[in-house]
């Protein structure tokens, strides 16, 4: 009876083994023939373009090289790519190559000579031809993570060189290729190991089931957790042959921090320690990853130079002992020293670019597949402008606070905010993004999610309304006069009498004054001739999708608005009335290469060339006389154009300002709207004039497109009138064909004035000789 | 009426052929190399490289070097001709239209202009509109091309390396 119970309680435990293991293999199966790894999709910058002729210290060429991980060689001899040897007015650089499905860069040797701070020159290396332009890698801006903030490159075995294997091997698992999956000899080994120094000082563990343990389990230290480890080893070891195990250790293994994302593979980790391929690793190199595999935190070169080296060097030792590697390549190895990448830096604020993308990006992609799939997506980021932006807004926002110091708020939530945003206004690339002021407190976006009170930067839309044609002459020209005197409009809340700035009422003033002086009555006057509904229209064209009232008030920037969408619109002027598609991505590329979206650069005519134009010849009038005449305060030369707007009680500051080639947009206030206590011009204009400096190293170059069928004259600005000789003022202006005024100054009426002229000097010659 | 409409046009369109016809042949990108601003010769230079990949049916290296060019300089108007040709060949009509009259738009304003230039916009406009099947309004500025410069656009194309 005793038997058969004994022989049942066996065939239940065999039973309830088997379904166990049973379990365990189902488990073991589905991560290895599933979706092994889940590799977030990185963004990256736009690349960067070498020319002769480029300012290399405006470019910041050495900070970014630093940045891309490219390493100061010793000598120019047997450059490898990745490196650089700068002396004097010399730079031999050798580019890496860039692995794109369709527009690859083969790795080239080039040599910089410089003249002062300029590129005077780029050859070839070693044929010594001339380069036109050079391109340089993109920049890694950051990645979309899942919850794990897991980063890994992936590798394939056959990509890794043998020495990295072999160093892993030493170090970690040396009978890795004839164990089944747990290492007797190596667990008794640690056991008493552990025993002699009474503290668990060695671990016993195959490299198979370091995998399972990552894969599958907790790191607790449970007989039970130790047990599931060690069966599972021996059911991967059953199912899979060494290499894909291998392969797997070598993509999973967790290697270190950068910042808040956990550094996974030996692929990123050689990104992360050396600034390239892991491909490309030397035996040195190589040994040190095996090193920090123990304790990545622990061992870091970045943290302990001396200790990782320690390290290291007892690696190499292990190689030399167990025949991996020759004498004489341990010697080289070992002396040869640590030469650590730059620290990637933190993507900081182009956080808020990595949001925007994000947000858009998922319009067409599910969520996981940005954090799982491994997708490469390069932008249209400027990475330099990125951080000149940045850089403008963060010392912008603070003069501010120094100025007024009643606008410090302690609170970081309730701290001044602002944000920057550039785009080229040929292309609509967006070349600089900055959403806030700090995206660790807050992630909200101000340049794309933010809607506030344009104040005056929305004028530009009403002159325009006015100065285009429609069925016939335009409402005015850049001669014409406009009316600056009290003004009552009735609306369903009551009277509104719209008031300027300075409280003053101006009479009638020409259309450059209204503008530059940036009259509020003046303006509303136009709208009302104009009409609302064709300002509304004009709005609409130039790519503003936000609601607009269509009320008078709307000349004065009622209307909430995005600063992004005021960029497209001031863009659409900059580039001779071509509205562009705003592009924020170049292309997406899939982990198999496959190219899942390629951009296309999109623009659509919106205005006459012509009237785009003598608006922003307006602008230019504002930068130059004006309101934004500040712009000029510092070393800015060349062709700009500019509005201010300040909304009530100064809780909203605009600046928008644009050359030929980039357009900015400032604004800055508090989230919960209060008064930030200092004009446009003096708090958001020095924000736009501190990047657009940096940004065209004080020389802005070209010209705003001016149509050839424009017809030029001279006015008299005092009356709008056409300006003979003998007319005591004169200024220069351009005309649509055939709305010349058609009186003429002085005292010229109309078509006549020729007849007129002759006629008072025949009465001048009357009284002076009668 | 109807005739004198169309006595005007056909008058209208004869003048513009001749006053195309008379102009000087079109350039070609490669006599701008080296000149201009530094920004303007990288960026000619990259439209060049780009020239030359299309030539070699490298077609997506070429628009990326097209628009590398304007990443140096975005009002590099060589650069929009060359994606205008580039799209033109690619069977994306309207992209090249955009593409050739953005081109003519900065070739007009350029001080000191580049004479005959022109003629490879309105060619380019011609055989996009063509090929959007707009026949008539074609057919007028293939013909001042054609007429122009009739070793190009003889047979209402233009090849890589003919504006290279």
């Amino acid at each position: 009876m005793l038997g058969w119970l004994a022989l049942l309680l066996a065939f239940g435990a065999g039973f309830a083994t088997t379904g166990w293991v049973m379990t365990l293999d189902r488990q073991v199966r589905a991560r290895f023939e599933g979706v092994q790894f889940r590799v977030p999709s990185r963004v990256f910058s736009a690349p960067a373009i070498l020319y002769p002729g480029l300012d290399h210290e405006a470019f910041g060429l050495r900070e970014t090289l630093d940045r891309l991980g490219y390493r100061a060689a010793r000598s120019a001899e047997e450059l490898p790519p990745g490196q650089f040897f700068w002396k004097g007015s010399r730079v031999r650089l050798h580019l890496r190559a860039f692995p794109h499905p369709t527009r690859p860069e083969p790795a080239r040797q080039v040599e910089l000579r410089l003249a002062g701070r300029v590129i005077k020159d780029i050859l070839e290396r070693p044929s010594g031809r001339r380069a036109g332009a050079v391109l340089i890698e993109p920049e890694a801006l950051g990645a979309y993570y899942g919850p794990l903030r897991e980063q890994r490159e992936l590798v394939g075995l056959q990509d890794l060189p043998p020495h990295l294997i072999d160093a892993v091997l030493a170090v970690e698992d040396q009978r890795f290729h004839t164990h089944p999956g747990i290492d007797l000899r190596r667990i008794v080994g640690a056991m008493l190991a552990n025993l002699r120094a009474g503290r668990v000082e060695q671990g016993g563990s195959t490299l198979t089931q370091q995998l399972v343990k990552n894969f599958f389990l907790t790191p607790e230290r449970t007989l039970r957790r130790k047990l599931r480890e060690a069966v599972m080893a021996l059911l991967v070891e059953a199912r899979y042959e060494k290499t894909r195990i291998l392969e797997a250790y070598l993509n999973e293994i967790y290697l270190g921090q950068r910042g808040s994302t956990a550094v996974h593979g030996v692929g990123e980790a050689a990104r992360l320690y050396f600034g390239k391929s892991a491909s490309r690793l030397s035996v040195a190199e190589s040994g040190l990853l095996a090193a920090i595999i123990q304790s990545p935190n622990g061992i870091s070169p970045y943290r302990d130079a001396e200790r990782a080296v320690a390290r290291r060097n007892l690696v190499l030792e292990l190689m030399l002992e167990q025949g991996r590697l020759e004498p004489e390549d341990f010697e080289k190895a070992r002396l040869e020293p640590l030469r650590l990448a730059s620290v990637t830096p933190d993507p900081g604020d182009a956080r808020y670019f990595l949001d925007l993308l994000h947000r858009q990006l998922t319009e067409t992609y599910p969520a996981d597949q940005l954090t799982e799939a491994g997708l490469r997506i390069y932008s249209t980021l400027d990475a330099r402008l990125q951080r000149i932006a940045a850089r403008a807004l963060r010392e912008g926002l603070e003069a501010i606070e120094k100025r007024r110091p009643e606008a410090v708020d302690e609170d970081p939530k309730r701290r001044l905010q602002g944000c920057l945003v550039a785009v080229r206004p040929q292309t609509g690339e967006l070349l600089a993004l900055v959403g806030g002021r700090d995206y660790r407190v807050s992630q909200f976006d101000r340049c794309s999610q933010a809607r506030r009170q344009t104040g005056s930067v929305f004028k530009p839309i009403v002159y325009l309304a006015a100065l285009e044609p429609v069925r016939g002459d335009p409402t005015i020209t850049l001669a014409s006069r406009l009316v600056d005197e009290p003004l009552e409009i009735d609306t369903p809340d009551g009277p509104w009498r719209p008031k300027n700035f300075d409280g003053e009422f101006h009479g009638e003033v020409n259309v450059r004054e209204a503008i530059e002086r940036s009259l509020n009555v003046a303006t509303v006057n136009l709208a009302l001739e104009v009409g609302v509904p064709r300002v509304v229209a004009m709005a609409r064209r130039l790519g503003i999708r936000s609601r607009l009232p269509a009320v008078p008030s709307l000349a004065l920037g009622t209307a909430e608005l995005a600063p992004l969408e005021l960029a497209r619109a001031y863009a659409t002027l900059a580039s001779g009335g071509v509205r562009p598609d705003v592009q924020t991505v170049e292309d997406v590329v899939d982990s198999t290469g496959a190219v899942l979206e390629r951009r296309e650069l999109g623009f659509e005519r919106v205005l006459d060339a012509g009237t785009a134009y003598l608006a922003t010849s307006l602008l230019e009038g504002v930068a130059e006389r004006g309101t934004a005449a500040g712009v000029r305060a510092g070393k800015l030369r060349g062709p700009v154009a500019a509005k201010t707007g300040t909304t009530d009680d100064e809780r909203d500051l605009w600046f928008v300002g644009f050359t030929p080639e980039l357009v900015a947009v400032v604004w800055v206030g508090y989230d919960e709207p209060r008064s930030v206590g200092v004009a446009s011009s003096v708090g958001a204009l020095p924000i736009w004039r501190r990047f657009a400096e940096e940004a065209t190293g004080g020389r802005v170059r070209g010209a705003f497109p001016r149509p050839p069928n424009l017809e030029r004259a001279d006015i008299d600005p005092q009356s709008g009138a056409l300006a003979l000789r003998g007319c005591p003022e004169r200024r220069t202006e351009y005309f649509l064909p055939g709305t010349l005024p058609t009186t003429v100054c002085p005292d010229g009426t109309g078509p006549g004035g020729g007849f007129d002229r002759v006629h008072r000097r025949f009465l001048r010659w009357l009284r002076e000789n009668l | 009426m109807a005739a004198r409409k169309s006595l005007s046009f056909g008058l209208a369109l004869l003048c513009s052929a001749c006053a195309v016809a008379i102009g000087p042949p079109p350039p070609r990108a490669s006599q701008l190399a080296g000149t201009g601003d530094p920004r303007f010769r990288a960026s000619q230079d990259l439209v060049l490289e780009g020239l030359e990949a299309d030539g070699r049916g490298q077609t997506e290296r070429a628009r990326s070097r097209f628009e590398r060019a304007l990443q140096v300089d975005s009002s590099n108007p060589w650069a929009y001709l060359a994606l205008a040709r580039h799209h033109l060949d690619a069977g994306r009509a309207g992209r090249a239209r955009q593409h050739a009259e953005r081109a003519a738009v900065l070739f007009e304003s350029l001080d000191p202009p580049t004479p005959g230039a022109l003629v490879h916009c309105d060619g380019l406009r011609g055989a996009a509109l063509a090929l959007e099947g707009r026949d008539a309004e074609a057919r007028p500025l293939l013909d001042a091309a054609a007429r122009s410069a009739p070793a190009i656009w003889g047979d209402a194309h233009l090849s890589p390396d003919e504006l290279r």
